[in-house]
């Protein structure tokens, strides 16, 4: 909390409140799935930073498994296929 | 509702970023594809080697992310940090590996938030630091791109910003893997 005062302090053409990093904060939080339907007063900043770490990272792997089984998919697919007119008709 | 006309409406709807997002990344993949040298005989594809699908899967997870950093364009902290990133690590294969480590060096900041999204599953375990006791804020600097040279409003900005990204692009994934049988 200290270093988050202290640095508010130090960027002096831009300071940031304190209110305005409650309200980041709680958009954050509407953002993260888990703390969607609770209420906002009952979850500490600390914690929403957190669930964002975990949910990014979550996220980030569930991008590293999609690519993997689209190398697959990719993999087997033909090139005059169903797919490939579909991918293309996509793009034009 | 047929996968093609799911993927249309994604594209005449106001979600313009997500329009752009998918039109890169398609044309990518079509790259991808057209790169890769065909199986000699059909039985061979099914058994291509696990490192060749590393590979290959990795090549992706970068196009994912560079298409959308590039669908974002210059108008985020995050996106312009990261492709940066991606294009230094690129000229990094190249031989101009002299001048690449130079501006490394000078972009040392940016290396430890993008660390995550180049690392393969190989060097995942050198490179991920699980857990160091550092505050929930060093940790997010560390999985933004861009985020340690960041004040923290302007942080917490670009995370909400970046955790949407993602979510768009973890979805339109999904929805074109779906499309395949």
């Amino acid at each position: 909390m200290s270093s988050r005062r202290s640095r508010s302090m130090q960027s002096g053409s831009s300071r940031i409140t304190e209110d305005q990093i409650t309200d980041l904060v709680s958009k954050l939080q509407r953002l993260i799935p888990e703390f969607r339907n609770r209420r906002s007063d009952k979850v500490s900043a600390s914690k929403v930073l957190q669930e964002t770490c975990n949910y990014i990272r979550s996220l980030q792997r569930e991008v590293g498994d999609l690519s993997e089984r689209l190398s697959e998919l990719l993999g087997s697919l033909e090139t005059d296929s169903d797919q490939a007119s579909i991918i293309r008709s996509l793009l034009m | 509702m047929t996968p093609p006309a799911r993927l249309n409406a994604s594209a005449s709807s106001p979600c313009r970023l997500r329009t752009r997002f998918v039109l890169r990344f398609l044309k990518t993949l079509v790259k991808i594809k057209r790169s890769t040298p065909p199986p000699p005989s059909p039985s061979l594809s099914l058994t291509s080697s696990p490192e060749k699908i590393g590979r290959h899967s990795q090549r992706i997870k970068l196009a994912a992310y560079s298409s959308m950093a590039r669908a974002v364009g210059q108008r985020r902290a995050w996106s312009r940090a990261l492709m940066l990133k991606l294009k230094l690590s690129d000229k990094r294969k190249n031989r101009y590996r002299w001048l690449a480590a130079r501006k490394m060096k000078q972009q040392k900041t940016l290396r430890r938030g993008c660390g995550r999204i180049l690392a393969t599953k190989r060097n995942r375990s050198e490179k991920g630091s699980p857990s160091r006791s550092c505050s929930g804020v060093d940790e997010l600097r560390r999985l933004v791109p861009g985020g340690e040279a960041m004040d923290l409003g302007v942080l917490l900005e670009e995370t909400a910003h970046f955790v949407r990204c993602l979510e768009t692009q973890v979805r339109v994934m999904s929805i074109i893997a779906d499309c395949f049988p």
